[in-house]
């Protein structure tokens, strides 16, 4: 639920077009972006997925990558087989396991609920909207501040000492490497209107702004953005 | 009732053509931060109509907000054409605050700036959708037009088959290219001008009118 009505709290999944009109509850036009690992209550399965991205030492570069990785694994798989030479003959969902072939019986043993939990969020997110929904949500997700990386690391390891270093392992195969840069370049050509790199760093898709009906009148650092909508102009929809 | 309604239709059809040609153009000044659209702006604004448009200023992205000048009455030959002038922010790709802290400016000021000249290229890309009937597209002459940012602009204009001149502007110093911008954008027309000298501006109106009359 990384969209909130600031007004009444109303939640809505990222890609969501409800909101493009205003919250239909309150009429609001003010949301507050909460990146999934802050907004769920139940953290399992994020936590023991952005672990894995501070330790394998990258910064925070990589969460996009994190997020979805069955999903792009599978898109990107004829790019990414050169990197990987013996990995690749199998595209579809395999490609993750395959990734982590020589240690995925350890990492399946240390960490069974791992494996799944990410499965279920992406499922979830496939159900929220299209296929270009999910890049988007990797590429908004680089908003989380290391900060909060570091804090859902902490809490994951805390918790459940075993997941994260048996994802920290799975992540570690310096193989998997290209692929992750591969996929950084890609989501950086497909993020949406602005990126925000850090505080008072952006970079900004002219077409998308150019293309979108409405359009960002104010930006925060928190992620927190307002924008004009359409049916304030008394434009209709085209 | 039928006659009465069409005569209705074709009365109106006429008074809103009527109107439509009276309405004052509202013309963009566009192009990189830095380019000299707001001393662009204010020439045109102080020679047609006494009134500045906005504070110019050395330090990119200067304008973070489009600014409006109404009803600019230029005279060319004995004709009048009007028009609304629209100043707005340095469209980029990127925005860094560590290029204002070479201005003397201070962490936190620079990046409410950086965050502001953001906003204000998202605002000067939905004036460009939504409100602009003709382009003014401002370059500095002196630096290379072969970028992305232009590219793209001019490719946007051109497919909105907007009317657009293009402005080689800082002529008065010793290394302005004319050539370079006129080689980049063969399909248009290239003024060369100063607009902080005030060189050449005659040839500019003569063009406004021309374009956007």
């Amino acid at each position: 639920m990384p969209h909130q009505c600031i007004e009444c709290g109303r939640t809505f999944p990222d890609g969501s077009k409800e909101m493009l009109s205003g919250c239909p509850d309150c009429g609001g036009n003010k949301f507050q972006f909460k990146p999934r690992g802050t907004a769920e209550p139940e953290p399992d399965a994020e936590p023991s997925a952005d672990p894995a991205q501070p330790a394998s030492s990258a910064g925070s570069e990589p969460t996009a990558g994190s997020e979805p990785p069955p999903d792009f694994d599978s898109r990107s798989g004829p790019e990414t087989s050169s990197p990987g030479p013996a990995e690749s003959p199998d595209p579809t969902g395999g490609s993750d396991p395959a990734d982590r072939g020589p240690e995925a019986a350890e990492s399946s043993d240390a960490a069974e609920p791992d494996t799944t939990d990410p499965v279920d969020g992406d499922a979830e997110r496939i159900d929220d909207g299209e296929s270009e929904d999910s890049a988007q949500a990797s590429a908004r997700s680089d908003v989380v501040s290391p900060d909060e990386l570091d804090r859902a690391a902490r809490e994951a390891g805390t918790s459940e000492t075993g997941t994260s270093e048996a994802a920290s392992e799975s992540t570690e195969p310096p193989a998997s490497q290209p692929g992750v840069d591969e996929l950084r370049d890609e989501l950086n050509e497909q993020f949406e209107s602005i990126r925000i790199v850090s505080p008072g760093q952006y970079e900004l898709n002219l077409m998308e702004l150019y293309d979108r009906q409405e359009y960002i009148i104010s930006l925060q650092e928190d992620g927190r953005y307002v924008i004009e909508m359409p049916d304030a102009w008394g434009v209709t929809d085209e | 009732m039928g006659l009465l309604t069409s005569l209705k239709d074709s009365i109106s059809r006429v008074t809103d053509g009527l109107f439509a040609a009276d309405e004052p153009k509202r013309i963009g000044i566009y192009g990189p931060p830095n380019a000299g659209k707001t001393t662009l702006a204010n020439r045109i604004a102080r020679d047609w109509t006494g009134d500045a448009v906005g504070p110019e200023s050395h330090i990119p992205h200067e304008t973070r907000r489009a600014r409006r000048k109404e009803n600019v009455e230029i005279e060319r030959n004995g004709r009048k054409v009007t028009i609304d002038i629209v100043d707005t922010p340095g469209v980029t790709t990127k925005v860094d605050y560590k290029e204002f802290l070479d201005h003397d400016m201070d962490k936190e000021d620079a990046v409410r700036r950086s965050r502001e000249a953001t906003e204000g290229v998202a605002e000067a890309m939905h004036w460009l959708r939504e409100d602009v009937d003709g382009v003014i597209y401002v370059l500095d002459s002196t630096t290379d037009p072969f970028t992305q940012v232009n590219t793209m602009l001019i490719g946007i204009i051109e497919s909105q088959d907007l009317p657009a001149l293009i402005l080689a502007n800082k002529t008065d110093l010793a290394d302005s290219d004319v050539q370079q911008i006129a080689n980049a954008f063969p399909q248009h027309e290239t003024i060369p001008l100063s607009a902080l000298e005030g060189e050449n501006m005659d040839e500019v109106y003569t063009k406004i009118a021309e374009y956007f009359g």
